[in-house]
C-alpha cells in the first residue's frame, strides 16, 4: 500500500473540482469496503482519496411528492431497515439483506455499491494487465471463467457486482450526478451503466469530476410487487452467480409491467426486455416464464466454465416470479 | 541458502505421512497397559479451556502481537512468474533506502512457482519495508511452466523439473490375487472419484520474530512443531540446535501448513543477522494461500469385485496426486486397510506441475482417499442392492490390512456405526440412491474413517512441585488450539488429586522436555501419557512423606480433594500443600510416553452420518445435520474433544461445498488467493453437528488408553456429505468441491442416461 493523502472537501462542488482536477490518481471514497481492498491489494495506487462523508447532506432517505429519496451516502443496512423503502419496495430491502454481510452492510454504502468496481479475479491480481486495466486481452476469455458473464461480453467479461442495481433498475429509479460545474444530471439507473464495448476501463458513464449523490425511486403504483432472488454459492458473503430482480403490477396471475432485470450475467446489470415482452399479459405459469427465459438464453455466450449460470437463470426466474404470485 | 531452498522445493514429501503411519512397534520397549479409570474426576469429564477466557477476551499474545525492542519489520518479495531463470537480484537500491536495514536475496537459479521467495527485506516499520520492496531489481528470464495436473501429464508438457519427468511412479501395493478376484465377483465396476488442492487458510497468518543475543538464537514462530524449526534452521543457517530457542504460546491454526520449518522464518533470522536487531514477518493472506503448502489433489480411479453376497472379492486403484513441486499424497489408505478384501491392488503415481509445494493438510491423503473410497463403497452396495451401512458392517474386520493383517489394538467402528444410525435415523434414508421425488431431494449417507494416531514413545514431560504448594507441568509441545494446555492441567491435576486451576502449564518452548510435532494427531497421545508418568512418581514421593506425617503405610492413603488420607480412617488426612511444605526445595519429577507393544495395529476409527437437501434446479446443497462418533480411545477432555469434532466436519463440510484452488494456464497463477473467491464455510452454511465418542479404554496403547483425535472428524466428513447426496439425487458427483455448476451437470447426466 502506498502513502496517500486524503482530501475532506465540505460540498459535493468543491469534490468535484478537486475530481476533476486529475484524470489519474483521485478516488472517491464512500464506505470504502472495497476501494481499501484494492489499495491494500495495489490493484490502484491513488494520490488522494477525497472523502464524500465530511460532505453534510448525502445521506438520509426522504419521500417527496413523486419519488423516494435515497442519499448517495446512505449506508446499505440503514436502507434495509428504513419503514418506507420496508413498505413500498421489499425487492429492495431483499437486495441489501442478500448483499456481503451485517458488518459491511453497516459500512458500505448505496452510492458506493453502484460504482463498485468489478470482483473479476484478472482485474484484481496485480500482476495481470488486462484490458480493464489497459492491458490488451481479456484473460477471463479463454482462461477460468466460471463467475464470468453469459451476456454482453466480448472485451471484457465482467459481471456487474452490484445487488441494489438489478432491485433499483427493475423500480425504475433514477440515478442524479453532480458535476464540476455545479450541474445536476437526472437520468435513468439503467442508463448509467455501460457495457465495455463504450469504455472498457469504466462500468458506467460517470466523466471525470462527476459524483453520484442521490437514487430517486418512483412512488409505486397500487398493487406494484418487487422481488429478489439471488442466487449464490454459499450462505453469505457472497456475490450472485445469478441474481433476478422483479417489479410490478401483477393481477389475476399475469403482469402487464413486469420488469425483469438480471445480476451476476453480465458487464451491467441485464434487463431481460425479450423476456418481459414474452410474458406480458400472459398468464405466469412455470411453463411460460421458462419459454420467457428461453427467448432470453438463446442470446446467451457462455465461456467455457459459466454455462450453468443459463440452467440457473432458467430456474431462478420461475422461483422469483411464483414468490409475486 | 539458496541450494537448501531448492532442496526444501524440490524434497520427496510423504515425510510426515510415512512418520504417521510408520510401524511405531519396531523400537518399542515395554509398554504401559491403560488402567480403567472409573474413578476418574476430570479425566473424560467436562473441564474448559484453561486459557479460553484469555483467549477470548483478546489477552493472550499471539506471534503478531510480541513487540522487542528495536524490533524490526521484514517482508519477503514474491516471483509473479510460475518458471523463471533469476538472472540477477539487485538489493542495493533497497538497501540504501533510508530505514532500511538489511536487504538480502533469497533465491539462485530458478524460481518454479509463482509466489515463490525471491528477496527479503527488513525495516523501521511496515511502510519503508514496502517501498524496499519495490526497489529491488529482480531480472527475471521467464521459461514455460504449467499448472494443471491434466496438462504436466501430456507427453511434450514443459518439464517441472530437469532431472525427472513430471508424471512418476511412486511405491505402490498388492496383497492376493485381483485379478482372480475380479473374476469370482457377480459385479465389477470402475469409478474415477477427484479431489481439488485446499488450501490450509489458518485464521492467523504464518509469522516470525527472530531475535539473535550474540550467537543465540530466539524465535517466536506461529508454529505445530518448534522443535521441527529449532532442528531444521539449525541445519539451514549451519549452527548448532543447541544455540536456537523456539517459543509458541498461542497460534490461530495451522491445519499441517505450520509443520516444520517454513521460509518467512529463514528470513526472518537472516535479517535479523544482517540487521543487528529483531525481525518480525508477517505473511499476508496471499503469501499464505501460495507458498506455505496445500492438501495435493488427486484422481483416484477404482476398480471392484462384489458378490451378491457382499463379499468384496478385490479392489484396485490407480491413483495420481499433485502437490506442485513437491509430492502429492497417498489416497490408498483407507482402500487397504478399512474393509474386508483380500485382493488389493494400488498403483501411485505422481505428477510435478509449477505450483505452491504441498504440506501435509490434516490427515493427509485419508481425506482424499476416504472420499473415494467411501463413496466407492455406496456405489458398489448399490450395485447388488444392498444398504451402505449393512454392506460395511459384512466387511468389518478386527485386523488391518483388511482382515489380512495383525489385530487392531482396539476397534470401536462397530458401535460407532450403531450410535451414529441411531442419532442421525439411518431409516429415513431412500432406500433406493434419488428415490424422492420433488424439486428439493432429501438424502442420508454414512461413512467411515481410519487413521493412526497412537502417540510418539519417547515423548518427555515434567512435574515440578514446590516447597509453597504450588506444581508446574512442563512439555516442550504445542498447543496449536486444540487444548492441550487444558489437557496437561487435567491429567496433572487428575493425577495429583487437584483442580486444573492449581496446575501451572508451561509449554511452547524448545527449551523444554522433547515432544512430537503437532501433526498426526500425536500431541494428546504423547503428552497426556508423559504427564501421567511424571505426576504419577511425583504421587509416589508425595505418599512417602504423608505416610510418615500420617503415620500408616503409603499403601495405606488415599489422595483426593487436595488431601492425603488414611483410607481406613477419612478423618485422617494432612493437605496436600502442607505435604509439598516439606520439600526442602523444589523437586523434578521426569514422565515418558512408554512404547507400543509389538503385534498390534494402533489405530483410530470413526463413522460419520449426515443428512442433506439438495435443490434440483439450482444444484445447490444444504446440509441439515451431521452426526460423528468417533473411536479415540479414552477422551481426556469431552468439551476440548467435541470443539475438535465440530471443527473437523466444519472444514470438512467446507472441502466438500466450496473450497478449491484456481489456477490460471496463461499466467501461471492461482486467480483466488484471498478468502473472498477462495470459498470458505460461513455461519449460515453450518448444520447441526453431534459429536459423540465411544469411548473405549485402549488397553495398551498408553497409560491413559487415549488416542488421537485432531486429525479423525476431519476425514469422513467430506465423503459422508457426498453419499448422503447420493442417497438425495441418486447420482454421485464423485468431485469435491461439489458446487451447483458440477451437481447440475451430473444432474443433467443422469436425464440424459435416463
Amino acid at each position: 500500500m502506498k502513502e496517500f493523502k486524503i482530501a475532506q472537501p465540505q460540498s459535493l462542488e468543491q469534490a468535484s473540482a478537486l475530481l476533476a482536477e486529475k484524470s489519474t490518481g483521485y478516488f472517491l471514497i464512500a464506505g470504502g469496503t472495497d476501494l481499501l481492498d484494492e489499495i491494500k491489494n495495489t490493484v490502484i495506487a491513488p494520490e488522494v482519496l477525497i472523502d464524500l462523508r465530511s460532505i453534510p447532506g448525502l445521506s438520509g432517505i426522504k419521500t417527496e411528492k413523486t419519488h423516494v429519496s435515497i442519499g448517495a451516502m446512505t449506508r446499505v443496512a440503514e436502507l434495509a431497515e428504513n419503514p418506507v423503502i420496508k413498505e413500498n419496495y421489499p425487492g429492495l430491502v431483499e437486495a441489501a439483506l442478500s448483499l456481503a454481510s451485517p458488518q459491511l452492510r453497516n459500512v458500505g454504502t448505496v452510492g458506493g455499491n453502484l460504482c463498485q468496481r468489478p470482483r473479476c479475479w484478472y482485474y484484481r491480481d496485480v500482476d495481470t494487465i488486462c484490458r480493464k486495466k489497459g492491458g490488451s486481452r481479456c484473460y477471463a476469455f479463454r482462461g477460468r471463467n466460471k463467475y464470468h458473464a453469459i451476456f454482453g461480453g466480448g472485451v471484457c467479461y465482467i459481471v456487474h457486482p452490484s445487488d441494489l442495481a438489478p432491485a433499483l433498475i427493475s423500480l425504475d429509479a433514477d440515478i442524479a450526478i453532480d458535476g464540476p460545474d455545479g450541474k445536476r444530471d437526472i437520468l435513468k439507473l439503467e442508463d448509467f451503466f455501460a457495457l465495455p464495448q463504450k469504455n472498457v476501463r469504466k462500468e458506467n458513464i460517470l466523466e471525470p469530476g462527476h459524483i453520484v449523490s442521490e437514487i430517486r425511486i418512483p412512488l409505486p403504483k397500487k398493487g406494484t410487487k418487487s422481488t429478489y432472488h439471488k442466487f449464490k454459492e454459499r450462505g453469505t458473503w457472497d456475490f450472485a452467480v445469478v441474481s433476478v430482480a422483479l417489479a410490478g403490477t401483477v393481477s389475476n396471475g399475469l403482469s402487464t409491467d413486469l420488469k425483469i432485470v438480471c445480476g451476476g450475467v453480465a458487464p451491467v446489470p441485464w434487463r431481460l426486455k425479450k423476456a418481459e415482452n414474452f410474458i406480458r399479459g400472459k398468464k405466469l405459469t412455470e411453463d411460460i416464464i421458462k419459454q420467457g427465459a428461453g427467448q432470453v438464453l438463446a442470446d446467451a455466450k457462455p465461456l467455457a466454465e459459466n454455462a450453468y449460470k443459463m440452467d440457473l437463470l432458467e430456474s431462478v426466474l420461475p422461483m422469483a416470479v411464483s414468490s409475486m404470485l | 541458502m539458496a541450494k537448501k531452498d531448492v532442496k526444501l522445493a524440490m524434497e520427496e514429501s510423504n515425510l510426515w505421512y510415512d512418520a504417521f503411519a510408520s510401524d511405531q512397534t519396531a523400537h518399542a520397549p515395554k509398554g504401559d497397559s491403560a488402567e480403567t479409570g472409573q474413578d476418574f474426576k476430570l479425566i473424560g469429564h467436562y473441564t474448559k479451556r484453561i486459557d479460553g477466557e484469555k483467549i477470548v477476551t483478546g489477552k493472550a499474545p499471539f506471534t503478531q502481537d510480541i513487540k522487542l525492542r528495536g524490533m524490526l519489520i521484514g517482508k519477503i518479495l514474491r516471483s509473479p512468474h510460475a518458471k523463471a531463470e533469476v538472472l540477477s537480484i539487485d538489493v542495493s537500491a533497497a538497501n540504501n533506502l533510508p530505514g532500511v536495514k538489511a536487504a538480502l536475496p533469497m533465491v539462485r537459479g530458478n524460481i518454479f512457482y509463482a509466489g515463490q521467495m525471491v528477496a527479503a527485506v527488513a525495516a523501521i516499520d511496515e511502510k519503508t519495508a514496502e517501498k524496499a520492496l519495490e526497489l529491488v531489481k529482480v531480472e527475471y528470464k521467464p521459461l514455460p511452466f504449467v499448472v494443471s495436473e491434466n496438462r504436466a501429464k501430456e507427453e511434450g508438457a514443459p518439464q517441472v523439473f530437469d532431472d525427472r519427468p513430471n508424471v512418476q511412479e511412486r511405491r505402490g501395493y498388492s496383497r492376493g490375487d485381483v485379478e482372480a478376484g475380479f473374476k469370482r465377483a457377480d459385479a465389477v465396476i470402475e469409478r474415477t472419484y477427484k479431489t481439488t488442492v485446499e488450501i490450509h487458510q489458518p485464521a492467523e497468518t504464518h509469522s516470525s520474530i527472530a531475535s539473535w543475543q550474540g550467537e543465540r538464537l530466539t524465535i517466536w514462530d506461529s508454529t505445530q512443531a518448534i522443535h521441527s524449526v529449532r532442528d531444521e534452521l539449525a541445519e539451514v543457517l549451519q549452527i548448532p540446535a543447541s544455540r536456537i530457542r523456539v517459543i509458541k504460546q498461542y497460534m490461530g491454526g495451522g491445519f499441517g501448513s505450520k509443520l516444520g520449518l517454513n521460509g518467512q522464518t529463514v528470513a526472518a533470522a537472516m535479517l535479523a543477522k544482517e540487521a543487528h536487531r529483531p525481525v518480525k514477518i508477517m505473511l499476508t493472506r496471499k503469501s499464505n494461500s501460495l507458498c506455505v503448502g496445500n492438501r495435493p489433489s488427486t484422481f483416484q480411479t477404482y476398480k471392484g469385485g462384489v458378490k451378491k453376497d457382499g463379499t468384496i472379492t478385490a479392489l484396485s486403484l490407480l491413483s495420481y496426486t499433485s502437490g506442485g513441486i513437491r509430492g502429492g499424497d497417498r489416497s490408498s489408505e483407507p482402500m487397504i486397510d478399512v474393509h474386508k478384501c483380500e485382493n488389493v491392488k494400488v498403483e501411485d503415481y505422481n505428477i510435478y506441475m509449477n505450483t505452491g509445494p504441498s504440506k501435509p493438510t490434516r490427515a493427509p491423503g485419508l481425506v482424499q482417499g476416504t472420499f473415494g473410497m467411501e463413496g466407492f463403497m455406496d456405489e458398489l452396495a448399490n450395485e447388488i442392492g444392498w444398504d451402505p451401512l449393512a454392506f460395511r458392517k459384512a466387511n468389518y474386520t478386527t485386523k488391518n490390512r483388511g482382515g489380512t493383517g495383525i489385530p487392531y489394538s482396539s476397534k470401536g467402528l462397530d458401535k460407532a456405526y450403531e450410535i451414529g444410525a441411531k442419532e442421525i435415523g439411518w431409516h429415513k434414508r431412500n432406500r433406493v440412491p434419488g428415490g424422492g421425488t420433488g424439486r428439493i431431494r432429501r438424502g442420508v449417507g454414512m461413512a467411515a474413517g481410519i487413521w493412526w494416531g497412537a502417540g510418539s514413545p519417547g515423548t518427555q514431560a515434567d512435574v515440578k512441585l514446590h516447597p509453597d504448594g504450588s506444581v508446574e507441568a512442563i512439555c516442550g509441545t504445542q498447543d496449536i488450539g486444540c487444548g492441550t494446555k487444558t489437557h496437561m492441567a487435567v491429567v496433572a491435576a487428575e493425577t495429583l488429586g487437584l483442580n486444573p486451576a492449581d496446575i501451572t502449564v508451561r509449554l511452547g518452548n524448545s527449551d523444554y522436555p522433547w515432544a512430537p510435532v503437532s501433526g498426526g494427531s500425536l500431541t494428546t497421545p504423547s503428552v497426556g501419557p508423559a504427564v501421567r508418568d511424571a505426576a504419577l512418581k511425583a504421587v509416589e514421593y508425595l505418599m512417602e512423606i504423608a505416610a510418615s506425617k500420617l503415620k500408616v503405610p503409603a499403601s495405606q492413603i488415599l489422595l483426593g480433594n487436595k488431601n492425603f488420607s488414611d483410607k481406613s480412617d477419612p478423618e485422617k488426612s494432612v493437605p496436600f500443600k502442607e505435604v509439598l511444605g516439606e520439600l526442602s526445595h523444589e523437586m523434578i519429577f521426569h514422565g515418558e510416553r512408554k512404547g507400543l507393544p509389538d503385534g498390534y495395529a494402533y489405530n483410530t476409527f470413526g463413522a460419520q452420518f449426515a443428512e442433506v437437501e439438495v435443490d434440483t434446479a439450482t444444484g445447490r446443497i444444504k446440509v441439515i445435520k451431521v452426526v460423528a462418533v468417533h473411536d479415540s480411545g479414552r477422551i481426556l477432555n469431552k468439551q476440548t474433544a467435541e470443539s475438535q469434532v465440530i471443527g473437523g466436519v466444519t472444514q470438512g463440510l467446507s472441502t466438500a461445498l466450496f473450497e478449491q484452488r484456481i489456477m490460471d494456464d496463461t499466467t501461471g497463477r492461482m486467480v483466488n488467493p484471498n478468502l473472498r473467491d477462495y470459498k470458505i464455510a460461513t455461519s449460515m452454511d453450518i448444520p447441526e453437528i453431534v459429536p459423540l465418542f465411544v469411548d473405549i479404554v485402549d488397553p495398551r496403547i498408553n497409560n491413559l488408553g487415549a488416542k488421537g483425535l485432531g486429525e479423525p472428524p476431519r476425514i469422513p466428513a467430506s465423503a459422508v456429505i457426498a453419499n448422503a447426496v447420493y442417497n438425495a439425487i441418486g447420482v454421485h458427483i464423485r468431485e469435491i468441491p461439489m458446487t451447483p455448476d458440477k451437481v447440475l451437470r451430473a444432474l443433467k447426466k443422469k436425464e440424459v442416461a435416463k
